[in-house]
């Protein structure tokens, strides 16, 4: 029997099966519509949330790099390529409010920068002198503070005030030297708004907003130098009280090997390494009570290395305790006292090495 | 796993979307699962504890139904008595030898403290309580026994519920297990905003006051009287948005998938009296108290004394199950003290108002006995977050002294977060007044969406980006 194409499909023909199957494929589609009726909307809405997000972080982002002052101009300028200093000092807070620039630049007749930064430790300290390297001219001179904790590393969870590094984290050295310490920073960088509302409690994506009508935060850096104009607190009586007999900083062999690493990639673009060993207050020194340890570990790296060490803690700023407002931080009257004698020292020492400018003083 | 952590973001809603994908006869035991990962998030092997208490209860509600007479009793209360050993184990065991301890040498006894050295298993008091009142009910005969192992182990372990409550009665939850919950947009939408409102509890509210609060509660002594006067109020603030947050997160989660949990808070700080309070406040443990330890004493239907016993037991075993410390156990009582205080006083208040023709519902009649309340209430919290009864005595001594208002920041809580934590509070408290003469949340919902959906995604941001993710427990989960 032949088939009339024309005719309408049988129940039986293939065709009349399609558009059964498929008027029971639509009925079935339309079921599941029905069944899941409004679920597109609660999608699109937290889809639009997960966009504006986005938007957001990016938005808080790009104002942070667009600030010129405070710590976040200083950090700009440095992944912005714009210091490019002669003289670079790299270390933690001890460096932040110790070194100012001018001083040096003053006494020396070249151009200087600070990259320390609050409660860092060595391992973060290399990257950070990393990131400097890659954005800027090499500086004639890198002088790496040092601290009882320098063989200490960044402890998982332990990432001071992390919106700092948010805005900076496609800087690689940096995102791989967080994220190894901790790997929560994948979330800070991955995850929108993360490094911004979690990790934040001071509302630095504030500042991010404001900088783009304009608005700058307080301008507390000169050269990457914060200085302290405070009085002594009683803070190190507290501390003396609860460290008791004294406390002990671990040797780390990954604090070691982060100082070694310094070492070497000042050697490798071929700029020239001080270690400073910057005052610390005289009565906090004798609390280390593996002081000696970590001295002995400090002059082995620079005798197998030839990099020169300049202790001051024993300077006579070191026992002032006017020019400190704790036991490891120097005012800004100690700090101007330090960076006059240091300056000194090194147009004294490093006259022939600086180049020019050091010379023409 | 906590409801404010990264992985509840992405674990609730892979359940969600598999548990309205899947047929009927799968779902419960999707929840089982989802249960058991949350549960293991926080220490795997704790869930071995809560297999034992499972076990014991399920058998338990069995053969109470199957045996009868006093083998029934018997069968009772060797269940209460198991599954109250898990908890004495982990949770008081060092509390009372402690104590013991602590008593003998008051005798010039030497008695060398035994310790088990284990920590004890987040919310083991709620999932206790959820399974006695299971026992408890079918031993009443309020409740058949579920014969459905699965069902009974969700009932126990329900995620939104396990560790920190509302605690359910099987009246309630355990018929919900067999319903057939649908997709529901408006009730999907209904649950993730009550979620919304108990993360701004939690994230905004709570966690930013309970700087202040850890840093002044952990050293009283380094901080002045009104230091100590804000935290205490702080804290008043933080506990409740602390608990009742997680309980509006844990009705909303539930809410989504289809099940109706007990409310648990209704703005207790706006009660008259401690009692109103006590109707208002955890209201879960308060009627599961009633109805297992208060009226089996004898409740209200007694004399005078033995009402004013009753009342002080029921709230000293309510403050021991906060926490296994004296500080707890005397919360509890002195709430005891203020209720017994507050029914003998009573026709005195209301006589001396009359006198100075306040009406009942005279608004500052009204004012003054809610802040009245709101004070005794404060009171008391002070023995629920001091460390120590020292640091309690201290706190009670010294709250009028020093009052210093140049100097209010402390170590973690600087002068500038008092705006977004008194911003924050002011919120919470207008939205609840509102709410209590026009549901908000109703009104919202007839929007447009071009006035919804941003108002829905202004208060997501702002609870992001106001909010504090620090100290991520929340403060029940230790009981």
């Amino acid at each position: 029997m032949s088939v009339r194409h024309d005719s309408p499909p049988s129940p039986a023909s293939p065709a009349a099966t399609d558009s059964a199957e498929s008027n029971a494929s639509r009925s079935h589609g339309r079921r599941a519509a029905r069944r899941f009726s409004g679920l597109g909307r609660i999608v699109a809405f937290f889809a639009l949330i997960a966009a504006l997000a986005y938007g957001f972080d990016a938005l808080v982002t790009a104002g942070l790099r667009r600030i010129s002052t405070s710590k976040f101009g200083a950090l700009n300028q440095v992944v912005g390529g714009r210091v490019n200093a002669d003289i670079v000092v790299n270390g933690s807070s001890r460096a932040l409010v110790h070194y100012d620039p001018r001083i040096l630049e003053q006494e020396t007749g070249l151009t200087a920068f600070n990259l320390g930064m609050n409660a860092t430790h060595i391992d973060v300290q290399l990257a950070i002198l990393r990131t400097y390297l890659r954005h800027n001219r090499k500086p004639r001179l890198v002088i790496q503070n040092l601290e009882a904790f320098t063989f200490v590393t960044t402890r998982k969870g332990e990432i001071y005030d992390p919106p700092l590094y948010v805005p900076y984290l496609d800087e690689p050295e940096l995102y791989r030297t967080l994220a190894t310490i901790d790997p929560v920073v994948r979330k800070w960088r991955y995850i929108p708004m993360y490094g911004y509302a979690i990790e934040d409690l001071r509302f630095t994506w504030v500042r991010g907003l404001l900088a783009w009508g304009g608005i700058q935060p307080w301008e507390d850096y000169i050269k990457g130098f914060n200085p302290r104009n405070l009085q002594w607190t009683e803070d190190f009586e507290r501390f003396k009280a609860a460290v008791g007999d004294g406390l002990t900083y671990e040797v780390e062999p990954a604090g070691v090997q982060a100082l070694r690493d310094l070492i070497a990639l000042c050697r490798e673009a071929g700029v020239e390494l001080l270690l400073v060993y910057s005052p610390e207050y005289f009565e906090a020194q004798g609390l280390v009570r593996n002081r000696e340890e970590i001295f002995a570990a400090f002059r082995r790296l620079t005798a197998e290395t030839g990099v020169p060490l300049w202790d001051f803690s024993g300077s006579t700023l070191a026992r002032r305790r006017d020019l400190f407002y704790n036991s490891q931080h120097l005012n800004v009257t100690g700090a101007t006292l330090f960076s006059q004698e240091l300056s000194r020292r090194l147009r004294d020492e490093y006259a022939g090495r600086l180049g020019k400018g050091a010379e023409r003083r | 796993m906590l409801f404010n952590s990264i992985e509840f973001a992405f674990f609730f809603p892979i359940v969600c979307g598999l548990y309205f994908a899947l047929p009927q006869a799968a779902r419960i035991y999707l929840l089982l699962v989802a249960s058991c990962v949350f549960y293991m998030a926080f220490v795997p092997a704790y869930i071995l504890i809560l297999a034992i208490t499972i076990v014991i209860d399920y058998v338990a509600g069995i053969y109470l139904e199957r045996v009868a007479g006093r083998a029934r009793t018997v069968l009772l209360v060797v269940s209460i008595v198991a599954t109250c050993l898990v908890l004495f184990v982990f949770k008081y065991f060092a509390f009372f030898t402690g104590s013991f301890v602590g008593f003998a040498s008051l005798f010039g006894w030497k008695v060398t403290n035994p310790t088990l050295d284990i920590i004890l298993p987040i919310g083991l008091s709620f999932h206790t309580f959820q399974s006695l009142s299971y026992v408890v009910e079918v031993y009443r005969g309020h409740q058949k026994a579920e014969r459905d192992f699965t069902i009974y182990a969700t009932y126990v372990m329900f995620f939104p519920q396990l560790v920190a409550g509302p605690i359910e009665r099987p009246q309630n939850l355990l018929g919900q297990f067999r319903e057939y919950h649908a997709f529901d947009y408006l009730r999907v939408v209904g649950g993730l905003k009550r979620m919304a409102w108990g993360f701004f509890k939690k994230l905004v509210v709570a966690d930013r006051l309970a700087i202040y609060v850890n840093d002044v509660y952990a050293a009283p002594q380094s901080h002045h009287g009104l230091q100590l006067t804000i935290a205490t109020v702080f804290f008043a603030y933080q506990i409740y948005c602390d608990f009742s947050g997680y309980s509006d997160i844990a009705i909303g989660t539930a809410r989504v998938l289809g099940f109706k949990l007990m409310e648990n808070f209704d703005t207790p700080y706006h009660s008259r009296s401690v009692g109103e309070f006590w109707r208002r406040w955890h209201m879960s443990l308060s009627t599961w108290f009633r109805d297992y330890v208060y009226v089996p004493l004898g409740g209200s239907r007694v004399g005078p004394i033995r009402r004013a016993r009753n009342i002080l037991v029921t709230f000293g075993i309510s403050g021991l199950w906060h926490g296994a410390n004296w500080t707890y156990v005397l919360w509890g009582v002195l709430n005891g003290v203020y209720l017994i205080v507050s029914w003998i006083t009573q026709p005195i208040v209301a006589r001396l108002f009359g006198a100075v023709r306040l009406r009942e519902d005279h608004p500052l009649r009204q004012a003054l006995l809610i802040a009245g309340t709101f004070f005794l209430t404060c009171a008391a919290w002070v023995l629920f977050r001091a460390q120590s009864l020292a640091d309690a005595g201290y706190i009670y001594t010294h709250w009028l002294h020093d009052w210093n208002w140049q100097s209010l920041a402390t170590a973690n809580f600087s002068e500038r977060q008092f705006i977004p934590a008194l911003a924050a509070v002011v919120i919470l408290e207008l939205i609840q007044v509102i709410n209590r003469r026009v549901p908000l949340g109703e009104k919202v919902t007839r929007l447009p969406t071009v006035l919804r959906w941003p108002a829905y995604a202004g208060f997501i941001f702002a609870v992001i980006l106001f909010g504090v993710y620090r100290s991520n427990q929340f403060i029940y989960f230790q009981f």
